[in-house]
């Protein structure tokens, strides 16, 4: 089994309801290589699943890039983005926020 | 809610979506496109290894460097002794016969490409996304994104338009329209090991179902072997597969190449030689893994390690760096050259089986097209031609039928009650406060695909499988609820939606499978291993009658080339086809 965890901390937001972002932090069991992707996927299923992030399409091939996000301050695909230790999530910046890690015109 | 209205109405953006959407502009309609995910940024074409078949005689007819010696003919018997017979070969000869023509015509658009000397001409998916998209964004096509089609809209057994719901902004549409092309690709997502990308959940197979059509042959389903279960990032990447058409083995846990060592030398010429390979290995390692001896993970290894170093090299003039698509395989490549093996499995990847169509893409019901994946019937029983080829001919077909039927037609009013039932069923997960939350409902539905309705079926799990999809179609269901009332990109909504379709469609392929009491090409079942060419050389249709499936067959519709009468096993199935080939 494995007992590390890492802790992530993601960007909400629903401008519907709200008016700025604020972060909110997770724990997730840290699995060897996982990827940003996987890091999300843990939380919706386990943790919260009223996070948003872009998944419906994504081709987990580094072609649609659709799922690109800010990770720790650099942009990153999240299907090929390794996480290693704990780690910031936000929306790529400069495109208006639909809601949390989705944003318009991706 | 808000409505778009159009001539024609073209569902999906991959290949066949885009080339129909372009046949239906340039035939004088005004076409609206409607994509799940973002123009030239879903579908499964993009992420396609993407040859184009054609057979060499047509080749040279378009200016590449072919064969004369081939022939249409040629490829025509070669794709249904291949498909097991169970092609309609009315749609084989549309196939064949329009190759050339949608080949010459990507050249023409600037792709780049290789011609491989004999069928192929060898590209790649983002390239032919790329030229496709291209063309589309040069004619006034309307183009709705990130809309998720759920339901057709109609009156009588005419289809006048469909609805879907607007992911990003949480809105339903209506799109109305005098014709409605799909081409939406197949349903993988039903399963959890796929190579296919998210969206392609069967939901406008269920749509069409529920509207009044037929779909044909569900239960065939093609695995690809060796497909990456780990790292995570290159989880469900068939660049083994890739590979393994130049080079390499499966291997068993002991690390043999159980291919190699347990099978006819020839049935392992035919897997290393041809598009047979999916089949064949997909066959040969769930039998591994069944009989105890795979990998940890419940695949086998892909492994170079008896290839020399200098061949392996050669062969990354190929792949510069080692890239396929938009991924950097160098890593892997070194791991594998210093002898290491990568575990593989069987990943859903193609259905040969959808809608059921003509060869003038008309469904069972009028005013509806299909094109693509998501059609059934030309590829039979096993796909051995390129699905590219395939979207490209029906994708243009697809797009001249429903232009014309737009001419000939006017546009209907849709049902009031019908809009009110759809708003009603697809928003009711938000009304319920408590319930059976999505998540774990989808791994529900998955685990019976995987258990079920993997590459080697039989009865007893297949009743199961078909018992549990209707409890939960009946039971859990109608109790989904949400964690949150947000409409703006509501994942556990999409899921919601989802997974009614996928159990739904998984349903009506669990019957099928049920159905048909043989082993053909794709469908194997260990309760019926043999392919019965007495009694089973037809189509199994299944439509939906107040709300309930009905199976029925039709005999293969047959044009040219008959069938050999007889039963067989699956090697012994190969070997005679072999012969039949004359290769």
């Amino acid at each position: 089994m494995n007992l590390k965890t890492i802790k992530v901390r993601v960007s909400r937001f629903d401008p519907k309801v709200e008016k700025a972002p604020h972060y909110q932090t997770y724990e997730v069991p840290f699995e060897p290589r996982m990827t940003v992707m996987d890091v999300l996927d843990y939380i919706y299923e386990n943790l919260d699943p009223t996070i948003a992030y872009h998944s419906h399409t994504s081709c987990h091939r580094r072609v649609c890039t659709r799922c690109n996000v800010t990770v720790n301050n650099k942009p990153g695909l999240s299907c090929h983005t390794e996480v290693a230790e704990d780690v910031t999530i936000d929306p790529l910046p400069r495109f208006k926020v639909i809601r949390d890690l989705v944003v318009e015109g991706l | 809610m808000s409505e778009i209205k159009s001539d024609v109405l073209v569902i999906g953006s991959g290949g066949a979506g885009l080339r129909a959407a372009i046949e239906s502009c340039d035939r004088g309609a005004s076409t609206t496109l409607v994509s799940n995910g973002a123009l030239g940024k879903s579908g499964a074409t993009m992420i396609a290894g993407a040859d184009v078949t054609l057979d060499g005689a047509g080749a040279a007819r378009i200016g590449l460097p072919g064969n004369e010696e081939d022939s249409k003919e040629k490829f025509f018997h070669d794709i249904v002794i291949q498909g097991y017979h169970l092609n309609n070969q009315k749609l084989v000869e549309a196939y064949v016969r329009d190759a050339p023509v949608r080949t010459k015509e990507l050249i023409d658009w600037g792709i780049k490409y290789v011609w491989d000397g004999k069928r192929a001409l060898l590209t790649q998916g983002v390239e032919l996304n790329r030229v496709l998209v291209d063309q589309v964004r040069k004619r006034s096509i309307t183009v709705a994104d990130d809309v998720y089609t759920t339901d057709l809209l109609i009156q009588g057994n005419t289809v006048v338009g469909a609805v879907g719901v607007d992911i990003n902004r949480g809105e339903i549409k209506a799109f109305r329209a005098t014709s409605v092309v799909i081409a939406t690709g197949g349903w993988q997502r039903a399963y959890s090991f796929t190579s296919a990308p998210g969206g392609m959940t069967g939901a406008m197979h269920v749509a069409a179902l529920r509207a009044g059509a037929d779909l044909v042959n569900m239960e065939m389903v093609t695995f690809c072997p060796n497909v990456i279960l780990w790292p995570p990032a290159l989880r469900g990447d068939i660049f083994p597969y890739i590979l393994i058409e130049m080079f390499g083995d499966l291997l068993e846990k002991h690390g043999r190449p159980f291919l190699r060592d347990e099978y006819d030398s020839l049935i392992y010429k035919i897997a290393t030689t041809t598009e047979w390979n999916k089949l064949i290995y997909s066959m040969a390692a769930t039998r591994i893994v069944l009989r105890g001896d795979g990998s940890p993970q419940g695949g086998t290894y892909y492994s170079i390690k008896t290839v020399p170093t200098n061949i392996v090299d050669e062969a990354e003039k190929l792949y510069p760096g080692w890239k396929w698509l938009r991924t950097d395989f160098s890593n892997l490549m070194e791991w594998l050259k210093a002898g290491n093996a990568v575990e593989v499995a069987p990943a859903a990847h193609y259905m040969e089986g959808g809608i059921l169509v003509d060869e003038h893409a008309r469904t069972t019901l009028k005013g509806l097209y299909a094109a693509g994946e998501c059609s059934g019937g030309l590829f039979g029983a096993n796909r051995v031609a390129s699905a590219i080829t395939q979207i490209l001919v029906q994708g243009a077909i697809a797009g001249k039928s429903a232009s014309e039927f737009s001419k000939i037609s006017k546009m209907r009013e849709p049902d009031k009650s019908q809009l009110d039932g759809i708003q009603t069923r697809l928003l009711a997960p938000f009304a319920r406060k408590t319930g059976i939350h999505a998540v774990d409902l989808k791994k529900r539905v998955r685990k019976i695909a995987d258990n079920h309705l993997w590459v080697l079926r039989n009865g007893n799990g297949l009743k199961k499988a078909v018992s549990e999809l209707e409890s939960i179609l009946s039971n859990d269901l109608p109790r989904l609820s949400l964690h949150t009332a947000a409409r703006t990109y509501n994942k556990e909504w999409i899921d919601a939606i989802e997974i009614e379709n996928t159990a739904q469609v998984l349903l009506a392929s669990a019957r099928s499978s049920l159905f048909r009491t043989e082993s053909r090409g794709v469908h194997n079942r260990s309760d019926y291993p043999l392919t019965n060419n007495n009694s089973w050389l037809r189509e199994v249709i299944t439509r939906s009658v107040k709300g309930r499936l009905t199976l029925t067959t039709r005999p293969v519709t047959i044009t040219k080339l008959r069938p050999p009468k007889g039963k067989f096993g699956f090697e012994e199935g190969i070997l005679k086809a072999v012969k039949e080939l004359g290769e």
